[in-house]
């Protein structure tokens, strides 16, 4: 129930990072997705009984039915597993092991809503999802899928060009890491920040100040492979 | 090696492989208009690339890289995976091969749901039936005198002769069978989830309530009005509810009785099943619909070739379940399984 981060290994070996979206913006999502509904069908309402009266009528209950049962399905299988609402708020429906979801499974797990909105408001739907890790709703479960945070592309930096500079320590492993992700990071911090940061490891710098920051860029350029 | 050196080496690789999820992933339609100008990565080649994408991903986590190389190829890892490995398209031959054989595999499979479903449904509906021949007052207390005289006045012989019908059109009348019985049927299938008791109170309900009204028309002397309008759809519309309300039970089952599976592995493979027998089910309540719009409502037709057309579909219907995908070809398809 804590740990909200998932990983799934793909038969390539390598582990799929999803992040399992809570009831919450879940349930968001579902307002928006009402809401938008709702104005789907208004907006229909008044143009089918302005075109067609009785007829419309008739064309306007086809559009509830329609509405009802497979909205979020044609959504979430033509749109990458977004409705509107999921997509309003960067979530996204996959299948357990992260492929994108298919036809049934999303037919099943929106068919399960009966059960899920049991006895009012999603209670059912709410109590699953919280004990199950995935956040998971039963609905969910019998479908296999689950409705993740949608990744974010986050824009990340190169490391600072500097002449390398060799450590006069030997640096283990996640040392060399943190000195590396430090290049890539602080050119976006303020000048007394960033000295501030690389004053913590004088032991390698064997300076302080400006000084500091520019042999540990020195350092993880030649950690990088920069000669 | 060095960071650096890893990415000098494998960046155009990377790029190619971006440069074909960006440009070839998109629209299969818009892929295929292009494949004679496109001179990057060919289609057949991905999953040989993907795989070494992967296997350079585990080698720069492995060896600790920084998140500019992880991050990037964790991220085409992933948009490559989610390309690779979706699901097959529908195809509308299958979806017709699934109507004609499939569907009818399926319920075969489970026929001892479906019979339990089926006796769910008739035994009320017989009882209450016979009940109300017996002792005509008992429909009072099932219904209220509203719904009595309303029952009454749409199946009145002496009426206007719009059998069972007020006077909104027929297509009106289409999309409200529609909405209600694929919803019922729906719903039918879903509360099984609830340990199969949800299915059992509809089926139940259903069988309750469909007796009553017949019982009481019969009771009263408008049986005939009522019977003719009935005739034609109801083979499609009654056993889809069983059916439904077999998935349902299958599925209620997989939950109390996983049997030598994990209790998930039981609910995802029932629930596999009967949504696509909901699928099924849908077919035969659209269809159950038209007829019951277009075809039960004509007033006009006398009674003999009413029923005649009733029991045909009643035959068509039972043959198409009994029959239906027996050939040899599909025997060791899934769905049999």
């Amino acid at each position: 129930m804590l740990d909200t981060y998932r990983h799934v290994v793909t038969p390539e070996g390598v582990a799929l990072h999803l992040r399992a979206a809570g009831p919450l913006p879940r349930a968001l999502a579902y307002v928006l997705d009402l809401v938008a509904r709702i104005a789907i069908y208004l907006a229909l309402y008044q143009l089918l009984t302005a075109l067609f009266g009785g007829a419309g009528y008739a064309i306007l209950m086809l559009v509830t039915f329609v509405l009802s049962w497979f909205y979020m399905v044609l959504f979430e299988v033509l749109m990458q597993g977004r409705t509107p609402g999921k997509w309003a708020l960067g979530l996204r429906v996959v299948a357990a092991d992260g492929a994108p979801v298919g036809w049934m499974a999303s037919f099943t797990r929106n068919l399960l809503r009966v059960v899920d909105a049991l006895p009012v408001g999603y209670a059912v739907g709410l109590v699953t999802s919280l004990i199950d890790p995935w956040g998971r709703r039963l609905g969910d479960m019998v479908a296999g899928t689950l409705v993740v945070h949608a990744a974010r592309q986050q824009t990340l930096y190169e490391a600072q060009v500097a002449p390398a500079l060799a450590p006069t320590i030997v640096l283990l492993q996640h040392e060399q890491a943190a000195v590396v992700a430090f290049a890539e990071r602080a050119p976006r911090l303020t000048a007394a920040r960033q000295a501030e940061l690389a004053e913590l490891v004088e032991p390698l710098t064997l300076s302080r100040g400006q000084a500091a920051v520019v042999r540990l860029y020195g350092i993880a350029n030649w950690l990088l492979g920069r000669r | 090696m060095r960071q650096e050196r890893f990415v000098e080496r494998h960046q155009a690789e990377w790029r190619d492989f971006e440069l074909w999820l960006e440009k070839r992933s998109v629209s299969a339609r818009d892929a295929r208009r292009h494949r004679r100008e496109w001179t990057g990565i060919a289609d057949d080649e991905l999953p040989a690339r993907h795989r070494r994408l992967c296997q350079q991903l585990a080698l720069a986590r492995r060896r600790g890289y920084s998140a500019v190389v992880t991050d990037r190829l964790q991220q085409l890892m992933q948009r490559g995976h989610s390309v690779l490995y979706q699901t097959k398209p529908v195809h509308w031959r299958r979806a017709v091969e699934f109507l004609l054989a499939g569907f009818p595999r399926l319920v075969r499979a489970e026929a001892r749901c479906m019979l339990a479903a089926a006796l769910l449904f008739v035994v009320p509906l017989v009882t209450i039936f016979v009940a109300i021949q017996i002792k005509p007052d008992l429909a009072a207390g099932l219904f209220d005198a509203q719904s009595l005289a309303n029952f009454e006045q749409m199946y009145d012989p002496a009426g206007k002769g719009d059998l069972g019908r007020t006077n909104e059109d027929d297509l009106q009348m289409f999309a409200h069978y529609i909405g209600n019985n694929v919803g019922i049927g729906f719903q039918t299938f879903a509360s099984g989830l609830l340990a199969g008791l949800g299915t059992v109170f509809v089926l139940i309900f259903n069988g309750i309530m469909i007796g009553g009204v017949a019982g009481h028309l019969q009771a009263v002397g408008h049986g005939d009005p009522f019977w003719r309008f009935v005739a034609g759809h109801s083979a499609p519309e009654l056993t889809a509810i069983v059916i439904s309300g077999g998935a349902g039970l299958r599925l209620g089952l997989s939950l109390i009785a996983p049997g030598q599976r994990r209790r998930i592995d039981s609910l995802i493979h029932g629930g596999r099943r009967g949504a696509k027998i909901c699928i099924g089910v849908f077919a035969m309540l659209v269809f159950a619909a038209f007829v019951e719009a277009f075809w039960s409502s004509i007033s006009s037709i006398p009674a003999p070739i009413k029923y005649a057309v009733g029991a045909v579909l009643w035959l068509l219907v039972f043959a198409w379940l009994l029959r239906g995908g027996r050939n040899a070809i599909h025997r060791d398809d899934e769905d049999a399984a």
